[in-house]
């Protein structure tokens, strides 16, 4: 036949929609202008919060040897600061589109669909990453975090990144299981307690009992909040940062390649349902 | 050339049967019992290019599951679809460059987004050279009017502007087949109008192919010369409106006035159709009986102050296909 030739070819890969697609989710974002105050407003009230735990904790001697008052301060400032970006759910558009059935308006678009929920949710956490400015100078001016070297910040940057990708999936997973369940609400709390407890963004892991520690690290959490925490406080010494950057790729990839296997299940299951 | 072929196009869905109560759920969790539905059954057709063609079918005749096999959403469980020359479910996203497509109930549009970003966004997306963009959009904000809410986010629209908004997003990237999913449904006389005319204009200025369903007929007889009707996944007519309308429109409506009220109304070669005091509707077959002798039986029968005539629309013809089933003549072969 004589479509069958002209059929082969593939639509070429172009990234300006999925650039787009991002920088209308920032101009979204920029609309709920509230927002920003009630960020900074409530990062400052909880590192203010955290410091009082510690410095409580530490005059009552409960310190661990690896970090002193200020460093955990520091600790806490900056996964607060993280948090800021990491805390956000950045492709819930897939699960509610999947409760409203308006996903099928996406598959009708010549678009790689999965690229478009991340270019979405990539534009709403540069958005949100705005924010980091006014947050890090008060970290800063207020709460004296302590700075690093430079080598050490960017080795902290660069895991932040690797950190932030393995939420992303994390994320992502969650949202593709609405495909089949459509409410995931209570997996998601769930999933937010864990990380919340295990990945290290309240309660620094080297402060959990050794047993509990193995199996921690078992565990995605304490690639997206520990590691790049860790190596900012210097408890990771830049002798292991291989070693800590290596496993949190590790983690990226198991995600990613479950993700895939995931979105193409649950994709067919719309294609053979009809959403 | 036809610009697209479907043939023995089937789809049949599982679903999961349900019992009612909570011993049901109960039950749901341990043994699953399935139930398989044929939303689409063996249909065939074929629509050349430029083509504007009414599907039409009662809910839930299979008509939303066909436009979405075309639109490459959904695999058939078998038969073969090809649209403009690709078979949409395996390339979804070449086909989905071929074709545009207006839901009316659900919108395409960014819901946050004022119009005029979303159309950018489009043009991003279809990669629409900047030049056709703004050519098009002109041309289509000159036809439906756009100009007034351009600026508006899509979440502030009325219905009628957000569907005419839809209709030019659908067309924005000159797509060869424009699929309309009720494109009418709950809009106002206005608004109406303002799409068909639309419709027309992109149907014959530009050769765009267009398939439309649709309950309203009003937009059948204004659009689309050809119709194909669908009912329980089956085509039952394809072919001209107007010979649905001779072929099927061979009953028409006496309408009484008695003088006074009648006991009972029988006249021989016509049924009754309802009956409301004085009035009396017939029905009867303009092939076996003139309205001549039937008004002279009447009147043999009933002394009567009045009558008048009624010839079937394209309303009562559908409507009664749909309660009976397509019973005259041979299912027509496209033309």
């Amino acid at each position: 036949m004589i479509g069958t030739a002209e059929g082969r070819r593939r639509p070429r890969f172009r990234l300006e929609p999925y650039v787009e697609f991002a920088r209308t989710a920032m101009a979204r974002e920029a609309t709920y202008r509230f927002d920003v105050f009630t960020t900074i407003g409530s990062f400052v009230v909880r590192v203010y919060l955290l410091r009082m735990v510690w410095t409580a904790l530490y005059a009552h001697n409960a310190a661990p040897h690896e970090l002193s008052r200020h460093a955990i301060i520091t600790y806490s400032a900056v996964a607060l600061l993280m948090g800021i970006v990491m805390d956000i759910d950045q492709t819930r558009a897939l699960k509610d589109k999947l409760h409203d059935g308006s996903i099928a308006t996406d598959f009708l678009k010549p678009i790689i669909v999965p690229f478009y929920f991340f270019a979405d949710g990539t534009g709403e956490v540069l958005f949100h990453a705005v924010l980091l400015i006014p947050a890090t100078l008060i970290a800063l001016l207020i709460f004296h975090i302590i700075v690093p070297a430079p080598a050490v910040l960017a080795a902290f940057a660069l895991s932040f990144f690797l950190g932030y990708m393995v939420g992303f999936f994390l994320n992502f997973l969650l949202n593709c299981s609405a495909f089949w369940t459509l409410e995931i609400s209570a997996v998601q709390l769930i999933v937010t307690w864990l990380t919340d407890l295990f990945g290290g963004e309240l309660i620094p892991l080297i402060l959990f009992p050794a047993f509990l520690q193995n199996f921690i690290y078992a565990l995605p959490f304490a690639a997206m909040f520990s590691t790049p925490l860790l190596i900012y406080v210097g408890v990771i010494p830049p002798s292991r940062y291989l070693e800590s950057m290596g496993l949190q790729l590790v983690w990226i990839v198991v995600l990613a390649l479950v993700s895939t296997v995931m979105w193409r299940a649950g994709s067919r299951r719309i294609v053979v349902q009809g959403g | 050339m036809a610009i697209i072929e479907a043939t023995d196009l089937t789809k049949v869905f599982r679903r999961i049967v349900r019992r009612p109560g909570i011993g049901g759920a109960v039950r749901a969790l341990f043994s699953r019992e399935y139930e398989d539905k044929v939303a689409v059954d063996g249909v065939n057709f074929t629509l050349a290019e430029g083509e504007l063609v009414g599907y039409l079918g009662p809910n839930g005749a299979g008509k939303s599951t066909t436009i979405k096999i075309l639109t490459g959403i959904l695999v058939p469980t078998s038969g073969s679809v090809r649209v403009a020359g690709v078979v949409p479910y395996q390339r979804r996203q070449e086909n989905a460059e071929n074709i545009g497509v207006v839901f009316g109930q659900r919108s395409q549009l960014y819901w946050d987004l004022p119009l005029r970003e979303s159309f950018e966004l489009l043009r991003a997306i279809y990669d629409v050279p900047r030049n056709r963009y703004l050519e098009n959009l002109a041309h289509f904000s000159a036809i439906l009017d756009l100009e007034r809410f351009f600026d508006t986010p899509v979440r502030q629209l009325s219905l009628g502007e957000r569907m005419r908004g839809d209709f030019a997003a659908a067309m924005l990237h000159d797509p060869k087949i424009v699929y309309l999913d009720e494109p009418t449904i709950g809009l106002d006389v206005v608004a109406k109008e303002a799409i068909r005319e639309f419709i027309t204009r992109v149907n014959r200025e530009r050769g765009t192919t267009v398939i439309l369903t649709t309950h309203d007929l009003a937009d059948v007889e204004r659009l689309t010369p050809r119709v194909i009707l669908i009912d329980e996944g089956r085509v039952i007519f394809d072919g001209a409106l107007e010979r649905l309308r001779t072929e099927y429109g061979t009953h028409r409506t006496l309408v009484v006035t008695f003088a006074e009220a009648p006991i009972e109304i029988d006249v021989p070669g016509a049924e009754l159709e309802g009956r409301e005091g004085l009035v009396a509707r017939l029905r009867f077959d303009r092939r076996l009986l003139s309205a001549e002798a039937l008004i002279r039986r009447v009147m043999e029968r009933y002394p009567i102050s009045d009558v008048s005539i009624i010839e079937p629309d394209i309303d009562t013809i559908v409507r009664r296909i749909y309660v009976e089933g397509y019973q005259h003549g041979p299912v027509g072969t496209p033309s």
